[in-house]
C-alpha cells in the first residue's frame, strides 16, 4: 500500500508539477533515509559518515562511464557495489558502539573524500576538479531509475521489518549479548544489515551523479546529505517504513517551501521548526499514532 | 494619393504595433541564487548585490530597452538562497526555470554553484548569464546558452604574471596552488608560459583549498631557495599565507597572491598593511580604473552611485564580485537592447555580436565561441608603503603600470623585515 501510493504519486505528480530537480530530490533522500533506517532503526548503529556510501557510488559509477564507457543502468548497480565495497573494508567499526562508532565513520567518510579529492589522484578519480557527464545525461532516465531505487529501498525495509531477520535485528538493537545469547548471529545479521543500508545509498549517489551529471567531491560528500537523511529519519520515526517517508515528506517539503517563499527566513524559520519537533515529539512523527493505539507500518 | 498611402499603412502597421504591444511581457524575470550562508556566501552576497544594484537602476529608469518590443520594460529579479549546496541550488534553478518561468538565469558565484545549472539551461534552452564559474569544463563541450560575463577565463589571469617573471629573469619559482577548477588553470597556463621561456619551477605543488597553514610548505619553498613565491589560492589560502609569512619572518625577493588586489579592504583587516607590504597581486577593478568604458558607469559614478545604496542595503565591502555581478546585468541589459527577439537564441547571438566592443567598468567583453570570456589580460599590481599607508599601484606591463615594481621586494613589515 506505501509502496504503490509512492510510485502513484513520483509518476503523477510530474504532471502537475514541474519541478523535476525537486521531486528527485525528494525521492533521494527518501531512499537514503530508508537506507540508513535499516541500519540505525533497525539496529542502532547511527553513521555519521553514512555520505560516504552515497559519495563512493557517484565516483564508482561515474568513473566506470568515464573510463570503460558503461551505460549509466550498469553503472549505478556498480556504484552500489563500490558503495558496498567501501561497507566490507569498514566492517571493523563494529567493534566500536554509541557515539565512537558514529564519529569514526564520520572519519572514515571524510578520509574518502579526501582520497577521491586529492589533486596527485587526478588522473584516477579527477580530483578535485570534479566529474563531467555530459554524454549520459538524461534527466528522466535518472528520475526514474531513482524511482526504481526508492521502490527497492521501500520493499526491503518493509520485508525486513516483518521478517525474522529484522526481529534478529530488533534484537541486537535492544541488547546485541542477549541476543546473540538467543541465537542471533551478531556479527552476520548486523553485516548483512550495513552493506544493504551501504547499497542504498551507493545506488541513490550514483543515480544523483548521473542526474545532475557535472559534480564535484564535495558535492556527493557533503555532510549535510548525511544531517538530512538523520534528521528525516528521527522526525518521521526510526525503525518503522512509513516514519521516514513521512519525515522526508514534511521536513525536506518545509525546507523547499520555506526556501522559496521566504528565502531572507530561511535558516530562522527551518531552525525553529526543528527545535519545536525535537522538544515536542522526539520519538518522531509516528509516535503520535502509535499512542492512540494505531499500528504504523 | 498620400492619404491613401498613409491610411494604407496605417491600416497595416497599427495591427502589429498593437500586436507587439500586446505581446510583450509587463516584466523581465531574471531569475538567480545566491549562497546566504556556508563555504561561498563571502563572494556570492557582494556578487548579488552587484546585480541587485544593476535591477535597481535600470528600473529606476522605467526598466530596460528591450529592442524586440520597442519599449522599456521592468526587469523582475528573482533571487532564492542555495546556502553553498549544491543539492538545494539544483532544485532552486529548476525552481527558477520551470515554476517562475525566468527567460534568463544568473548563475551563483563560482564554479561548485554553477555546475548544476550548466545542464539545466542547456536541457531547457535557458540563457544562463555565469559572472563567476570559470572553469575550463563548462566551455570545453557545446554549450549553446552559456554565457561567463564577469571574469575572465582561469588561463587568461597569469599571462602578465608569466610575462613579469620572464621579462625580470626570475628563475627560481615556487608555486603553491588550491586544488580546485579555478587555480589548477592558472597554475597550468603559468608553468606552460615560463617552461616555454626556460624557467622549470623549482617546486610546484597542489594543496587542498581548505589548508590553513603553509609554514611547512614555506619552508620547502626556502629550501629550494625560491626567489619568488607565487600562491594561487582563494581568500582564506592567501590570508593564511601571508599571516603565516609574516609570523615566520620569512622572506621571498617576490610573493604573489591572486586575491589582496581583488579585495584590499578585507585583507587590510585580515592580515594588516605591513603584511601586505611588498607583496605582487592581479590589479582589477575596484582597484582598477579603465579610462575607455564605452557602456554603463564608469567606476567613479560606479563607486558615487553604489556606496549611499549600498550602505542602506546590507553594506557588502566592494571587491571584484560585486563588479561581477553589476557587469553581469550590464551584458544582460546590452543583449536586451540588441537582441531582435526576446529569447534565448537571440539574446546569446546579440552577446556574440557586441563581443570585443563592450568596454565596462570590468573592462573589455570579449568571449569566444563557446562563451567563454577572453577580455583583456590581468595586469600585475604591488603594494607600496608610503608614510605608513599602503598603497596598490599597477607595475606591470609598462605600458599601463603607475609605479616601477620594486624587486626585490624591500622587509617592510615587521615579521618579513
Amino acid at each position: 500500500m506505501v509502496v504503490a501510493i509512492t510510485v502513484l504519486a513520483y509518476v503523477f505528480i510530474p504532471y502537475g508539477y514541474n519541478n523535476q530537480f525537486l521531486l528527485f530530490n525528494m525521492m533521494m533522500y527518501m531512499a537514503l533515509a530508508q537506507g540508513l533506517n535499516i541500519i540505525y532503526g533497525y539496529t542502532g548503529y547511527l553513521p555519521f559518515g553514512y555520505v560516504g556510501f552515497f559519495g563512493a557510488g557517484a565516483y564508482g559509477s561515474a568513473l566506470v562511464i568515464i573510463y570503460l564507457h558503461w551505460s549509466p543502468f550498469p553503472a549505478v548497480l556498480l556504484g552500489g557495489l563500490a558503495a558496498v565495497l567501501v561497507g566490507m573494508l569498514l566492517i571493523p567499526l563494529f567493534r566500536l558502539s554509541g557515539a565512537y562508532f558514529s564519529i569514526a565513520n564520520l572519519a572514515a567518510a571524510e578520509a574518502l573524500y579526501y582520497i577521491i579529492a586529492n589533486p596527485h589522484l587526478a588522473s584516477v578519480t579527477q580530483g578535485p576538479y570534479g566529474i563531467s557527464l555530459p554524454q549520459v545525461y538524461d534527466p528522466n532516465a535518472a528520475y526514474w531509475t531513482m524511482l526504481a531505487i526508492l521502490v527497492f529501498a521501500l520493499i526491503l525495509s518493509g520485508l525486513m521489518r516483518r521478517s525474522r531477520f529484522g526481529l534478529a535485528l530488533g534484537a541486537i538493537r535492544e541488547n546485541p549479548v542477549s541476543a546473540e545469547m538467543a541465537g542471533v548471529n551478531v556479527v552476520r545479521s548486523r553485516a548483512i544489515a550495513w552493506l544493504l543500508s551501504a547499497f542504498i545509498a551507493g545506488v541513490s549517489g550514483a543515480a544523483f551523479g548521473w542526474y545532475i551529471s557535472v559534480f564535484y567531491p564535495e558535492t556527493v560528500f557533503s555532510l549535510s546529505i548525511t544531517v538530512f537523511a538523520i534528521v528525516f529519519v528521527l522526525f518521521g520515526g526510526s525503525g518503522t517504513l512509513l516514519g521516514p517517508l513521512v519525515g522526508t515528506l514534511v521536513l525536506y517539503g518545509a525546507y523547499n517551501y520555506i526556501g522559496i517563499s521566504t528565502p531572507q527566513y530561511f535558516q530562522l524559520t527551518y531552525g525553529l521548526l526543528i527545535i519545536l519537533l525535537v522538544l515536542f515529539l522526539p520519538s518522531g512523527l509516528t509516535s503520535l499514532l502509535r499512542k492512540r493505539g494505531i499500528d504504523v507500518p | 494619393m498620400l492619404k491613401r498611402v498613409v491610411l494604407l499603412s496605417l491600416f497595416l502597421f497599427i495591427p502589429t504595433i498593437a500586436a507587439a504591444e500586446s505581446s510583450a511581457p509587463h516584466e523581465i524575470r531574471i531569475g538567480t541564487l545566491y549562497a546566504g550562508s556556508g563555504a561561498f556566501a563571502s563572494s556570492s552576497i557582494p556578487q548579488y548585490q552587484g546585480l541587485r544594484f544593476w535591477v535597481r537602476r535600470v528600473n529606476a529608469r522605467g526598466g530596460v530597452f528591450v529592442k524586440a518590443y520597442g519599449r522599456r520594460i521592468p526587469v523582475k529579479l528573482i533571487a532564492y538562497n542555495d546556502q553553498s549546496q549544491t543539492g538545494l541550488a539544483g532544485s532552486l534553478y529548476t525552481q527558477l526555470i520551470t515554476r517562475d518561468r525566468v527567460r534568463i538565469l544568473v548563475a551563483d558565484f563560482g564554479s561548485v554553484l554553477t555546475s548544476v545549472a550548466i545542464p539545466l539551461a542547456e536541457e531547457r534552452q535557458i540563457l544562463l548569464i555565469d559572472p563567476t564559474g570559470t572553469s575550463a569544463k563548462f566551455f570545453r563541450g557545446n554549450n549553446r546558452f552559456l554565457i561567463l560575463t564577469g571574469l575572465p577565463s582561469s588561463g587568461i589571469w597569469p599571462t602578465v604574471l608569466a610575462d613579469f617573471l620572464i621579462a625580470h629573469k626570475i628563475g627560481r619559482v615556487a608555486i603553491i596552488y588550491s586544488a580546485n577548477d579555478f587555480t589548477e588553470s592558472q597554475d597550468q597556463t603559468l608553468v606552460s608560459r615560463i617552461e616555454a621561456a626556460g624557467i622549470h619551477p623549482v617546486y610546484n605543488h597542489a594543496v587542498a583549498n581548505s589548508t590553513s597553514s603553509y609554514t611547512l610548505l614555506l619552508h620547502q619553498a626556502v629550501a629550494r631557495r625560491a626567489q619568488a613565491l607565487i600562491e594561487l589560492g582563494y581568500n582564506n589560502n592567501d590570508i593564511a599565507l601571508l599571516q603565516d609569512l609574516s609570523a615566520g619572518g620569512m622572506h621571498f625577493a617576490m610573493v604573489f597572491t591572486i586575491n589582496p588586489g581583488l579585495r584590499v579592504p578585507l585583507f587590510l583587516k585580515a592580515v594588516g598593511a605591513q603584511a601586505l607590504g611588498g607583496t605582487f597581486t592581479y590589479v582589477t577593478p575596484p582597484s582598477l580604473a579603465y579610462n575607455k568604458v564605452n557602456y554603463g558607469l564608469g567606476l567613479a559614478a560606479f563607486k558615487q552611485a553604489f556606496e549611499p545604496w549600498n550602505r542602506k542595503h546590507g553594506n557588502v565591502p566592494l571587491g571584484l564580485s560585486v563588479i561581477a555581478g553589476y557587469n553581469s546585468g550590464l551584458i544582460i541589459q546590452k543583449a536586451l537592447e540588441t537582441a531582435k527577439r526576446y529569447d534565448s537564441v537571440a539574446l546569446r547571438t546579440a552577446i556574440r555580436a557586441v563581443s570585443g566592443r563592450l568596454f565596462t567598468l570590468d573592462g573589455l567583453f570579449k568571449v569566444d565561441s563557446r562563451g567563454n570570456q577572453i577580455g583583456e589580460p590581468i595586469p600585475l599590481g604591488q603594494f607600496f608603503m608610503s608614510q605608513e599607508k599602503l598603497v596598490l599601484k599597477v607595475v606591470y606591463p609598462a605600458k599601463v603600470a603607475t609605479a616601477k615594481p620594486l624587486y626585490p621586494a624591500p622587509r617592510w613589515g615587521s615579521g618579513r623585515g
